[in-house]
């Protein structure tokens, strides 16, 4: 796996145990990263990427005990979460007059700045392959940037948050079908941006 | 630089591309395509800062804390449980859902209770019967009235109206003599009875004074019935203690009748004179002689009967007291003899007015019941009988039923008012969240 490569949700970890104290730890443990990172990428800055997580994690602790298993998966449970505090958060500034911040970005020179290194992990040798892969990074930053807001939300919440489409649309509020659609059509765009993007960077 | 390449496709999406994707990002697909889909995920994954390890703990370390405060507030417990129920009535809902023939059971069996108790306390109901006749009685509206009253014999006892009565059954009167306070008080005992009769002993000129003025109460005439099944060897008690017992309400047996007969056996037939004001309670006392098997009481309005006797007799009175007035002032032989055969003539219309009178008020001060009394091989076991305890057990649940349809009756459209006002609240907040992506 690599340092940018999601940790596979235990099929029976989070998603069907009971979610006690051992669970919830486990859960955060494994969604933590994930949340942060798609409120960071929503709001745009470290501090209410925070904000968004820690309430997230305490909005579902406090619900522990009403979740509905059979109504989906604590992780998505926990996304919907996240996702309501972000939006809230979102609503909030737009009231203060605060406009969206610029995503804050890692430095895409280094492949791994954004993470740290698993175990037995090592940096990329080939310099030539490194500056590749931030070129292609910066690509996406760029075309991630120009998808709408509420599409780019759906890239976001299916990247970084593993959902499936029907877990997808549970956070989201709308029919399973509509979710692939929605998901299906952001990604398409995502990848016409960057492909175009990488076009004009070549002319 | 080297164009990405990302897999494409083109269309609107269908289910193999969506699987297809689903699949990739699962990593249970390999191939260019797939690859793509993973290496774009990553670079996404990539662009967001990562999450010290440091925040992580400063993260953990207040929601345990923040966790540990709610598990101290017991507000918040309770309201935690409060959810919990919510929940579970969720769950319940759902199940009915998925099971709806368990719903439609479960719904069927509500309507059958309810409709148990809808029947049982309906219109047709004796107890109920007896009651707005009850008070329909007080208030001297209808004039007459039957009520009917099956075992078990359920009336309260009153309290003892000590109306006076005379030896031979007569009440005393209560006219404008003895002032209206008096009148009222005895308008209000017991129900029914004789409000305002006056007394032949009292003599006439009371009735003539009060013959030109209309009756300020009613007057009624009641009657009633009662089956008493006592054991077949307790019916003569029985009947003689019927007969103690009618004396003591002063009372009198107007007719009394036992059977006795071998493999048959016994049977007796009271016929009482009670005074009315105290029908109520000597109706309660015989009930409680023996099982009651069937009462039923009657009421009949007899003020106009009664008004037009007392009339009748102030006239005859009237008329004699205006002749002895005249025998007085006459001078001459012939028109004392006259006014002696007049006056003979006018005190017999007085005396046959009297008769009458006192017959009316009779009927309205003393009320009739029959009494019968027969012998049941069964009586005073019912209540040990199973279906004695089936009978209390569903009179249980009658008014449990009772409790929870009153109970639903409050909480159902309170729960809905709610549930919408809740829905509609969700859903504007959805909607002003989905306005931030906007």
């Amino acid at each position: 796996m690599t340092p940018t490569e999601p940790p596979s949700p235990s099929p029976g970890g989070a998603g069907s145990a009971e979610l006690d104290g051992s669970t919830f730890e486990r859960l955060f443990r494994e969604c933590a990263r994930d949340v942060h990172g798609y409120a960071i990428a929503l709001l745009g800055d470290r501090v209410g990427a925070e904000d968004v997580t820690a309430l997230a994690f305490e909005r579902l602790y406090g619900a522990r005990k009403r979740l509905d298993r059979t109504r989906g998966t604590p992780r998505a449970w926990l996304f919907s979460i996240a996702r309501n505090a972000a939006l809230d958060e979102l609503r909030r500034r737009r009231r203060q007059g605060v406009d969206r911040l610029e995503p804050e970005r890692v430095d895409l020179e280094s492949p791994h700045s954004g993470r740290p290194l698993a175990a037995g992990q090592t940096r990329q040798a080939d310099p030539a392959e490194a500056i590749e892969q931030a070129e292609r990074r910066a690509t996406v930053h760029a075309a991630l940037l120009e998808l709408p807001l509420r599409e780019r939300e759906v890239v976001l919440l299916k990247f970084h948050g593993q959902l499936t489409n029907v877990e997808l649309a549970r956070v989201l509020g709308i029919s399973e079908s509509n979710a692939g659609t929605r998901v299906h059509r952001a990604l398409t765009r995502l990848r016409e941006t960057c492909a175009e993007l990488a076009r004009k960077e070549v002319a | 630089m080297k164009i990405v390449p990302f897999p494409q496709s083109e269309g609107p999406p269908d289910e193999q591309t969506l699987a297809e994707i689903e699949a990739a990002l699962r990593g249970e697909s390999v191939g260019a395509s797939a690859e793509g889909w993973r290496e774009l995920r990553a670079d996404v994954r990539t662009l967001a800062p990562a999450m010290s390890d440091g925040v992580a703990l400063t993260l953990y370390e207040s929601i345990e804390r923040r966790a540990e405060s709610d598990r101290a507030s017991w507000s918040r417990r309770r309201l935690t449980y409060a959810r919990g129920v919510l929940a579970r009535m969720r769950g319940a809902f759902a199940a009915g859902r998925r099971h709806p023939a368990l719903a439609a059971g479960a719904c069927a069996l509500i309507a059958i209770v309810a409709l148990i108790i809808v029947v049982g306390n309906g219109p047709g109901s004796s107890k109920s019967g007896s009651s707005s006749a009850s008070s329909s009685a007080h208030q001297g509206q209808p004039h007459s009235l039957n009520t009917h009253v099956e075992a078990p014999a359920s009336s309260s006892g009153e309290a003892g109206s000590s109306v006076p009565a005379s030896p031979s059954g007569e009440l005393q009167e209560f006219s404008a003599k003895q002032g209206p306070s008096r009148a009222k008080e005895y308008m209000h005992q017991g129900v029914g009875g004789l409000q305002a009769t006056p007394e032949s002993s009292s003599t006439e000129a009371q009735a003539a004074a009060a013959g030109g003025e209309p009756l300020s109460s009613r007057v009624q005439q009641r009657a009633a019935s009662l089956t008493l099944a006592p054991k077949p060897e307790a019916v003569q008690s029985v009947a003689d203690q019927v007969a103690q017992l009618t004396v003591r309400a002063g009372g009198f047996v107007q007719s009394s009748q036992v059977h006795r007969q071998r493999g048959v056996g016994a049977s007796a037939e009271l016929r009482l004179s009670l005074p009315s004001a105290r029908l109520s309670a000597a109706l309660a006392s015989l009930g409680r002689l023996a099982p009651t098997r069937e009462e039923s009481q009657s009421l009949q309005d007899i003020t106009d009967e009664y008004g037009a006797a007392r009339r009748k007799l102030a006239d005859a009175v009237a008329e004699r007291q205006a002749l002895l007035r005249a025998l007085a002032r006459a001078s001459t032989q012939s028109q004392i003899e006259s006014l002696h055969a007049r006056i003979a003539l006018a005190a017999g219309a007085v005396t046959r007015a009297r008769t009458a009178f006192g017959a009316i008020s009779r009927r309205g001060s003393n009320s009739t019941v029959e009494v019968t009394v027969l012998g049941d091989a069964h009586a005073g076991s019912d209540r040990s009988t199973l279906s004695s305890g089936l009978h209390d057990a569903l009179d249980v649940l009658k008014a449990l039923a009772v409790v929870l349809l009153i109970a639903l009756a409050v909480l159902v459209p309170l729960a809905l008012v709610l549930a919408l006002v809740a829905l509609a609240w969700r859903a504007s907040r959805r909607r002003l969240r989905e306005r931030a992506l906007s």
